[in-house]
């Protein structure tokens, strides 16, 4: 190790590397790459959402203008269905035989020379079905039901003695229905075959795991598959797994033999790359007088596609959020024809949190305890499962800055008691931690004549910050500027990364990094060990700083040189190394619970007595992040989760026809995501110290944004007007 | 070459960022695929191309318009500007500037639409209060949530007497 850095620039409020590029479209996301012999694609879908293709007839597009192929299950050609992934088996192949197992899935996809062409053709492709009864509803009977779908179901203690002992119990239902990612990019794939080899240009969060599934899929070794995304337009999730556009993109274009691109557009981006699934829940609560928690038992029932797995650990959250002795979790899983769902920023947290922490003010209420007095006195000291102590956690610092920015401790607790004229203001509060999830991390660090430094690695920014980040931390631990950093990331062809997802990215890079630079600064007293006209002839690391662009003794400053000086002594371009990290918690021998980030929301409402009108007014976050990387950006990161929970928690939900299974709403004019005139100015501040598990003391922030808005919202209409929603989202009629 | 089209062709003469381009084109092209796949212009990007996400505005003679919803035979003999005509010798548009001073974007996949849409607005005058802003800006969806900083962003420029050109 190298002594501590003199340089403070993690966690400055630097501007975004990739700023300049983006307010001046120079980058560039996948949909805008283009090849000059580039042919382009369009996908069918299916009108039927269960049955049997009994037809398909492509005679009329294959004789359309510009037409170079149609591809369907009749003549796909034989490839690998299912390859592993940390998430499940990749998604369903829709083309590997003539079965339909939901509404929009892909049936065909038409090549042609341009764009316009190729959409022409595509509604000339006919299609007849033998269509049979779809099951669509999560209470159907005739649905398939996996219990403890991913083997976390926990259960501690007694619950059902607990609760039968209990002085008062909670028993409720909550729902929350599907919402859709739709990051503004529409998901594209472009890609070209060279001497056997696919180059693929991807809206991916995960580089190397699509390169890996793409490999399987075509029957490849991994070296010969390579994928580039320097820049994705949002993702939130819908980028973990290889999605079937994908798979036929690249089929298509080695079936042409030229560069094919394909863009899903918009009504497609609703079936084809995921979704959160609706769920169902179920929650008991004993507590005593005194509001002491002595039994929680969770149930959460998600959706999933037919012949689908899918990933939504909804009561996970419940089991590590309070100190309560006797617990039980349980999830289920119910296949329906619907389009497979996937990750969507925080997937079952966001909607466990959320029936968990509207339970809390439910409770408070019933028990005439202070919503934020009865989270306190059920606070965990230690991690409540595994009994071991947190990593870090300043959840009562949230708590208590959060309520002080706030005003908490001013509102007049009775329901109904506010009002401004026609408008009743509710206030509500909610909390929840964050755990992060990450594999491991590699990076190639190296610095050259021209003092700046090369980060390499296959990590991506799907605009969380990851460039900036990286950025900062490798100028402060090598003792440079931030200009003087170049990041190369978004190419699975670079040392291995993890996604951007599971809010565990900073955490693996941030290791890797550390890690390489470490190694780095070894390299170069390696070098001037027997180096008499070194300075640092000789010395360790551990007496060294990097600063100003040099080595230099901790001790001694006026001892040292420069990175340049010590290459150009010995004749290099460059020195480079390596580094790496493994952030997966072991199984056995832990010390320490490795903690996420931890937060407290506080909401004010406005609901409008007459017309239900609901208007979030005020949203603060108080947020334990461990150390915060860019004050900017993770303050930008944090802000946009709340903005995605006010969309789920006011307007969003994905309506699928209950006869048909047809997404109705499949674009932005009905499916409404919030705009600027929805959300009100967010406050949010970041309490805590560095986390203790992670060498750069680094928790993850992408999803705690969301996780606990939803039920801080719905607390504050409660408060506005006595009226208990446990469904999301809050419509005008229930407030009416 | 594909085939020849049976649809019919169009000869385009429009000023882009202050340049002549003459193009012939399949008539259903459309604006923004006219930048972005003839002229290879892809900072307008395409989000819905529908006219309801605002990611391709781009300026027709001065005004805002969603490039998606506008044909591209329909923009013969006017004048566009795009993103890359905002900083045409690479010195930032004061709103650039603002927009990455202020955060005003996280993917920046809308952020192109944003500012152009933020340009119009300047020069519309209604920019004169955040309540102000937000209403005319609601037009232009951003997913990461970007909104507080963007209308920072905005404010900022305005209060500074518009940063017009």
């Amino acid at each position: 190790m190298t002594a501590p850095s003199p340089n403070k620039i993690v966690g400055e409020p630097v501007d975004r590397i990739d700023g300049q590029l983006k307010v001046t479209g120079g980058a560039h996301y996948p949909s805008d790459v283009g090849y000059p012999d580039m042919a382009h694609a369009v996908l069918v879908q299916s009108t039927i959402a269960s049955g049997t293709i009994r037809a398909i007839d492509t005679a009329d597009a294959l004789a359309a203008p510009g037409v170079f192929a149609v591809i369907t299950h009749e003549n796909v050609p034989e490839l690998v269905h299912e390859v592993m992934t940390p998430f499940g088996p990749s998604p369903r192949f829709p083309l590997k035989d003539n079965r339909i197992v939901h509404h929009g899935q892909h049936v065909a996809v038409v090549v042609a020379e341009t764009l316009e062409e190729a959409r022409a053709a595509s509604r000339l492709v006919r299609v007849e079905y033998d269509e049979t009864a779809a099951i669509l509803d999560i209470d159907d009977p005739r649905a398939q039901v996996t219990t403890n779908p991913y083997e976390m179901d926990v259960e501690r203690g007694d619950v059902e003695k607990a609760l039968a002992s209990a002085d008062i119990v909670y028993d409720e239902r909550f729902h929350t229905a599907p919402v859709t990612n739709n990051p503004l990019g529409p998901f594209a794939a472009v890609a070209r075959w060279d001497d056997g080899r696919l180059l693929i240009h991807s809206s991916t969060q995960w580089p190397v795991m699509e390169r890996h599934v793409l490999a399987g899929i075509f029957s490849l070794d991994e070296s010969a598959v390579q994928v580039l995304v320097p820049y994705l337009g949002g993702g939130f999730g819908a980028g973990l797994r290889t999605w079937p556009h994908t798979v036929l993109t690249a089929l298509a274009a080695r079936i042409l033999d030229r560069p094919v691109k394909l863009v899903v557009p918009r009504p497609q981006m609703f079936t084809s790359v995921g979704h959160r699934p609706e769920t169902v829940q179920h929650l008991r609560i004993g507590a005593t007088s005194d509001g002491r928690l002595v039994a929680i038992d969770h149930e959460g029932t998600s959706t999933t596609g037919a012949e689908e797995s899918n990933l939504e650990p909804i009561t996970v959250v419940t089991r590590e959020a309070y100190d309560c002795p006797n617990l039980a979790t349980h999830d289920r899983l119910v296949a329906l024809n619907i389009p497979n769902p996937g990750a969507m920023r925080a997937p079952g947290h966001a909607e466990g949190s959320f029936a968990l922490e509207s339970a809390m003010d439910e409770l408070s209420h019933r028990l005439g305890i202070d919503p934020l007095e009865l989270r306190l006195r059920n606070f965990a000291e230690v991690n409540p499962q595994t009994r071991l102590p947190w990593s870090s956690n300043a959840l009562r610092e949230c708590y208590r800055v959060g309520a002080e920015r706030f005003g908490w401790h001013h509102r007049n607790a009775e329901p109904g008691s506010l009002r401004d004229g026609e408008w009743l203001i509710g206030h509500g509060m909610a909390a929840v931690s964050y755990s992060w999830w990450a594999t491991p991390c590699r990076a190639t660090l190296s610095l050259g004549r021209d003092g700046g430094a090369r980060l390499r690695a296959a990590a991506t920014d799907i605009g969380t910050g990851t460039y900036t980040i990286a950025a900062q931390i490798v100028a402060e631990l090598l003792g440079l500027e931030v200009d003087q950093v170049h990041v190369e990331i978004g190419d699975s062809a670079l040392p291995l990364a993890p996604p951007s997802g599971g809010s565990g990215l900073a955490v693996a890079f941030g290791g890797a990094i550390e890690d390489a630079a470490a190694h780095l600064v070894r390299a170069f007293l390696d070098l001037v060990r027997d180096d008499d006209r070194s300075p640092l002839r000789g010395r360790d690391p551990d007496e060294v700083i990097a600063t100003n662009g040099r080595l230099q003794l901790s001790d001694d400053p006026g001892v040292g040189e420069s990175y340049t000086a010590i290459l150009e002594r010995h004749g290099k371009d460059e020195l480079s190394a390596e580094g790496e990290t493994d952030p997966t918690p072991k199984a056995e021998g832990m010390t320490m619970s490795p903690a996420g980030a931890f937060a407290a929301q506080f909401a004010e409402v406005r609901v409008h007595e007459e017309l239900g009108l609901l208007k979030v007014t005020r949203l603060v976050a108080a947020v334990d992040a461990g150390r915060v990387l860019n004050e900017k950006t993770a303050r930008s990161q944090v802000a946009g989760g709340m903005v995605m929970a006010i969309g789920m928690t006011q307007f969003e939900e994905t309506a699928f026809d209950p006869a048909t299974g047809r997404i109705t709403n499949a674009t932005f004019g009905d499916y409404l995501i919030p705009v600027s005139a929805d959300i009100p100015d967010l406050d949010v501040v970041f309490v805590g110290e560095p986390d203790r598990y992670n060498p750069m003391g680094i928790k993850g922030i992408g999803e705690v944004g969301i996780t606990c808005a939803p039920a801080a919202i719905a607390n504050a209409v409660y408060h506005a007007t006595g009226k208990r929603i446990r469904s999301l989202p809050i419509t005008i009629e229930e407030l009416l | 070459m594909g085939g020849a089209s049976v649809v019919g062709r169009t000869t385009v003469t429009v000023q882009v960022n202050g340049q002549e381009r003459r193009l012939e084109l399949d008539s259903r092209v459309t604006l923004l695929d006219m930048l972005r796949e003839h002229l290879e212009l892809t900072g307008t990007k395409k989000g819905c191309d529908q006219g309801a996400c605002g990611a391709c505005t781009v300026l027709l003679d001065g005004r805002r318009v969603v490039s998606c919803l506008t044909l591209a035979a329909q923009c013969d003999g006017r004048e566009v500007t795009t993103i890359e005509g905002l900083a045409p010798g690479g010195e930032l548009h004061p709103l650039q500037e603002a927009f990455i001073r202020h955060d005003g974007f996280q993917c920046g996949f809308c952020t192109a639409g944003q500012i152009m849409s933020a340009v119009a607005l300047l020069a519309e005058e209604r920019a004169g209060s955040d309540a102000e802003i937000r209403e005319f800006m609601s037009g232009n969806l951003c997913r990461c949530g970007a909104y507080p900083n963007i209308v920072a962003a905005i404010r900022e420029i305005a209060q500074q007497g518009g940063g017009m050109p």
